[in-house]
């Protein structure tokens, strides 16, 4: 078909959503002016603004546009780039947004000065926007980019959907946006990982369900007979932060015009929800979507094939099967039923096989191509990523058996861990992503410098080893001066001593997350120039390029 | 409707009563999948998709 034959018209999708988008300017003004808080009025005009902007640009892009683009060109699938070079781009403009509010945090425990005394800036506020940031902003955005690039080469196939892909990575940062300010505002439903209130929760429902809608339609058109396995990884991924979504929020507003709402569940329930969502946003959202960019990015970086896809397929389903149940482990020692407790800790223990399984089947990917670690930062990047997966895997499952957790709960040494994963895991396996994405999308043949990836290998690592062996001391330290007994049964400490110990490794702690920072602001410079002024790739414009 | 009930009931009753067996019955067919000795080539074929793609 000659596509500059068909006559133009608008199609479903961008009429529905101009309607759609019109409406909801209007109802969000009204909402402005029925508003009873500040900040849901804020939140209700920056809606409506949004919407009126979504409706111009829709329009201007249908009058922009001289046809639908094509599925395939010169019998190519057409892929579609541009949602995904957006979703990096943001990826890494939130990742040093949250690394640095994580730096003032933590300096703020280490200097409470830094509080500035304004409720803006206060530790409670900045911490949600910090973990917020960091995880749902930056990774979010590394898993959306990286999902619809991997499902669309793996497929074969355009992503499918027209203005879907936009309104999933577009919508997606909306919520971020909502979901951060608010935090600022001191709005909060004050559940930890999922404290955006009720409309922002709402809002994330529809973006996500038509995310899963996009990476399905890709799925189902696909050119290639087999699902490959870092589509089942997204896909479990996909699936259940929904599920975990819709468990852990329903909430009764107060008014439909404000933004304080009540949570459902109540009590122990409450608390069970809140951690079978947690520890599942460890699983699901850290975890299974960042093992498919491990499935994918490692292998395609080294040049390797997967060790071993059966092990791939056991490490998938073993995952899949045990991680839902180990929440109870954050609830050891407390109301929830004992048995419940025990059950949370015998499925985290267990984790420890498909962890390490799917660790051994990364780093064994390089058999054969190990001298690339020497050469290749990124690839160095990826592997170490994998290191660190296999180390917090190891400590997780023991912090999760009930006596070595009630010497660490509640202190320093979860952060330590959590960050372990965090920066050496999540972290590093984003950036070694992203390093291969950008020159991809822009279609570079390469970083503008290696030698800068090594550099922000070197003062990440060391960031993330000053960050976590101080929270390891200073957590340990914590714990044995909680239950520190005197002679005579008094406790000898008192908390404000346990404090004043600490002080020193938030020192340390802070400069860690200062160098991890410093890193990332390297990577945005080393991306950043890549785009502007690395060498374009040439393309034949017909013949595949042959199998590497 | 009184039908549909006593189906659910007793679907809910089994799931309930035997969901360890079903489960790790599920997951003995998924092992048998994967490690069935005639699924190697496809697996091995499978194994090189990020490098074969263009």
């Amino acid at each position: 078909m000659n596509p500059s034959s068909t006559a133009k018209s608008m199609t479903l999708g961008e009429a529905g959503l101009v309607t759609v988008f019109s409406l909801t300017a209007f109802l969000c003004l009204l909402a402005v002016a029925m508003a009873q808080d500040t900040a849901f009025a804020f939140h209700a005009a920056l809606s409506s603004a949004a919407s009126l902007w979504a409706v111009i640009a829709i329009g201007n892009r249908y009058f922009a546009r001289p046809s639908l683009p094509p599925q395939e060109i010169n019998g190519r699938p057409n892929y579609n780039m541009g949602p995904i070079k957006f979703s990096a781009v943001m990826s890494v403009i939130w990742g040093i947004a949250g690394f640095a509010v994580g730096l003032l945090i933590a300096s703020q425990l280490a200097w409470p000065s830094l509080n500035f005394d304004l409720p803006w800036t206060s530790f409670g506020r900045l911490r949600p926007l910090h973990t917020s940031a960091v995880i749902f902003a930056f990774g979010g955005n590394v898993l959306i980019a990286s999902s619809l690039y991997v499902v669309q080469k793996t497929c074969r196939v355009r992503l499918a959907g027209d203005l879907a892909p936009w309104f999933v990575v577009i919508g997606y940062n909306y919520f971020i946006l909502v979901a951060g300010t608010g935090y600022l505002l001191g709005v909060t439903q004050s559940k930890e990982y999922a404290e955006p209130e009720w409309y922002a929760d709402l809002w994330l429902t529809i973006v996500w369900v038509v995310y899963l809608l996009v990476f399905l339609g890709t799925i189902i058109k696909r050119k290639e007979p087999h699902i490959f396995v870092a589509n089942w990884f997204y896909l479990a991924f996909i699936v259940t932060i929904a599920v975990l979504h819709l468990g852990n929020n329903p909430a009764v507003p107060v008014s439909v015009f404000g933004s304080k709402s009540y949570v459902a569940w109540a009590g122990v329930q409450d608390a069970m929800f809140q951690w079978w969502y947690g520890h599942n946003a460890v699983g699901f959202f850290l975890t299974a979507g960042f093992l498919a960019i491990m499935y994918y990015f490692i292998p395609k970086r080294a040049e390797r094939p997967i060790y071993s896809y059966r092990l791939s397929i056991i490490h998938f389903w073993s995952l899949i099967f045990l991680y839902i149940w180990a929440g109870p482990h954050h609830l050891h020692y407390t109301a929830l039923p004992d048995w419940a407790q025990t059950l949370g800790m015998t499925f985290s223990i267990m984790l420890w096989m498909p962890s390490w399984g799917g660790m051994i089947n990364g780093l064994m990917t390089l058999s054969g191509a190990w001298d690339k670690l020497r050469t290749d930062p990124v690839l160095r990047m990826l592997v170490v990523s994998v290191a660190f997966y296999g180390m917090s895997t190891f400590e997780g499952p023991m912090m999760s058996i009930k006596v070595v957790n009630s010497l660490s709960h509640y202190t320093d040494w979860t952060i330590g861990h959590v960050h372990s994963g965090a920066l050496g895991w999540v972290g590093f396996v984003s950036f070694g992503a992203l390093y291969c994405l950008i020159p991809w999308l822009w279609d570079r043949k390469g970083l503008y410098s290696l030698k800068l990836v090594n550099w922000h290998f070197w003062t990440a690592t060391i960031g993330i080893v000053l960050y976590i062996s101080a929270m390891w001391v200073s957590g340990i330290l914590q714990g044995l001066m909680w239950r520190a007994y005197t002679s005579l049964g008094f406790l000898e400490y008192s908390f404000i001593e346990t404090v004043e110990a600490m002080h020193p490794f938030y020192i340390i702690r802070a400069a860690g997350g200062g160098l991890f920072l410093i890193g990332s602001l390297i990577m945005a410079y080393n991306l950043w120039m890549t785009v502007r002024v690395g060498e374009a790739e040439v393309q034949s414009p017909v013949a595949l390029q042959p199998a590497e | 409707m009184k039908a549909i009930l006593t189906v659910h009931n007793f679907a809910s009753d089994l799931v309930t009563t035997f969901w360890t067996p079903i489960f790790v019955g599920i997951f003995i067919a998924i092992l048998t999948y994967a490690l069935w000795p005639r699924n190697q080539a496809a697996f091995d074929e499978a194994a090189k998709m990020p490098l074969r793609e263009e």
